[in-house]
């Protein structure tokens, strides 16, 4: 079992929590590493659009995201203001984001059009990075002061976490065994822990992707979508709701919706569409990464789902750029 | 605005019941800010992802929003599964294709709508050298494929007894055994 580390310091003042649900992108503060869910609040409302990944720029204090109904990527400052797009076509279904805030570029994955792409984040020098041995590419990450991306891929029949330098060379596969759906990615560059959120085995796990010590934090989530950290804790988006137990019909497997133990008949290799009356729910679920369990969660007042989640840091964390270094 | 004095400062959300609603400060629009769930929209005219109707009527009659329905060939782990006014289903699985995942894509052949994975779209693989201009599509139903001359099998594989070289890509040829010698 971890021991807590003496060494996590709370964020500066004026950090906070961002997702994306349903049009929306969600504000909630936190206060040292508690939630403040008295303030949460919406800071975008795009009612036409479904915003799916969410990345934040501290430097120009930008928020980015990635928009499946038109489809785009589009920015906007979070203190008001409108949204700019800079990425309008030759897009399919962009998911994930993450933006490099020392190199000034912004990375996305494309779940239609199988690849993984960067570009400046003004939205120009846009090139596709990884187009091979993708299929349900989602979340995406960066750590800027290393030069690496990190990204999950879903694909059902063989999904796996990878890694790659920024210009897309040196790719590599961290995992492939005993993963399900890993829909949530996070890196903490304090710790170097990468860990993911797997909504088919239903865990998080962590790594050092430098050491391979793949291990378990916590088990039993219901149905995570995306995933952040401020260095303590975990925050994930849940679908948790009907649309959990659809999904593992498959397996068969008892899941655990709003408390009470549900079990399932198994359905192997056919899926169902859920009801139409069954709406998904969603909510942020924090995790302590120390104590692996979860200590608070977080259910706005619109019940449908929460996609994309990312911290805002009010200021930089400190590091250089690894091209400025090497 | 309510500080105008006016009897009609305030005026009912344009929103359906229990939706609250906001007007943009720099376009002076009217936004509903919290529709009635699984609704979105500016005037909750939209489904949430995954949905698909007209719950406003906008288009024609009231169609409340309903779960993509796509043949059971999407996966829930997915986003954006079909398109929120018609329905029109984005990301078939299993080889499927079709608005609404009901028939194989191109180079498959089978039934879309097949309970079991397995029994759903198998690849056409037709053999090139027997195909019709090297065809990689066949039938829909049977997986037939367009077979040169004299050439048979689903996946025009092999000649016809009494022909032969199917590798000359034209189809295939008489044997011209002689009656005498041959043993039948």
């Amino acid at each position: 079992r971890p021991t807590p580390r003496p060494d996590v310091s709370p964020l500066p003042p004026g950090s906070h929590i961002l997702f994306t649900q349903s049009g929306k992108v969600e504000f909630v503060p936190l206060d040292g590493h508690d939630l403040k869910k008295t303030e949460a609040k919406t800071a975008l409302h795009l009612p036409e659009k479904v915003l799916i990944g969410i990345a934040y720029d501290c430097l120009e204090k930008m928020v980015y995201w990635t928009d499946i109904s038109t489809p785009a990527i589009s920015k906007a400052s979070l203190h008001g203001g409108e949204p700019i797009s800079l990425i309008t076509t030759d897009l399919g279904s962009p998911e994930g984001i993450a933006v490099d805030h020392l190199g000034r570029n912004m990375f996305w994955t494309d779940s239609m059009k199988d690849r993984i792409e960067v570009s400046s984040l003004d939205g120009s020098k846009r090139r596709v990075l990884i187009d091979t041995g993708l299929v349900n590419p989602r979340a995406i990450l960066t750590d800027p002061t290393s030069g690496y991306i990190y990204w999950a891929d879903w694909n059902r029949d063989s999904p796996r976490i990878e890694m790659a330098y920024m210009d897309g060379t040196n790719r590599r596969i961290l995992v492939k065994d005993d993963l399900g759906l890993p829909n949530g990615l996070t890196y903490d560059p304090q710790t170097s822990q990468l860990c993911w959120a797997d909504a088919g085995t239903h865990k998080v796990e962590c790594m050092n992707p430098n050491l391979g010590d793949r291990r378990q934090l916590m088990e039993g989530l219901q149905y995570p979508f995306g995933m952040t950290t401020d260095g303590k804790n975990l925050y994930y988006t849940d679908w948790r709701s009907l649309a959990s137990v659809f999904s593992d019909l498959r397996s068969g497997v008892a899941l655990k919706t709003r408390g009470s133990w549900v079990s399932f008949h198994c359905r192997c290799g056919v899926f169902s569409d859920p009801p139409a009356d069954h709406y998904a729910l969603g909510g942020v679920v924090v995790i302590d990464r120390h104590a692996g369990k979860e200590v608070d969660e977080f259910q706005p007042q619109k019940q449908t789902r929460l996609y994309g989640i990312t911290t805002a840091h009010a200021q930089c964390p400190s590091g250089q750029n690894y091209c400025s270094v090497n | 605005d309510a500080t105008a004095g006016s009897s009609s400062d305030c005026q009912l959300c344009p929103c359906p019941a229990g939706a609250t609603c906001a007007v943009v400060p720099k376009t002076k629009e009217v936004v509903c800010t919290n529709c009635p769930t699984g609704t979105t929209g500016k005037r909750c005219e939209l489904c949430d992802d995954g949905f698909f109707g007209d719950p406003l009527g906008e288009a024609g009659p009231v169609r409340t929003c309903r779960a993509c329905s796509c043949n059971n060939n999407i996966d829930p782990n997915a986003v954006g599964n079909c398109n929120r006014e018609t329905g029109e289903c984005l990301k078939c699985i299993y080889n499927t294709a079709g608005v609404f995942c009901d028939r194989c894509k191109e180079g498959f052949y089978g039934d879309a709508r097949a309970a079991d994975v397995a029994d759903k779209c198998k690849p056409c693989s037709c053999s090139p050298d027997g195909t019709v201009n090297r065809q990689t599509t066949c039938f829909q139903s049977t997986g037939q494929c367009q077979c040169l001359p004299h050439v048979t099998n689903r996946d025009c594989s092999a000649c016809e007894p009494g022909f032969y070289n199917i590798q000359s890509g034209e189809g295939c040829e008489r044997c011209n055994c002689d009656s005498i010698g041959s043993t039948n």
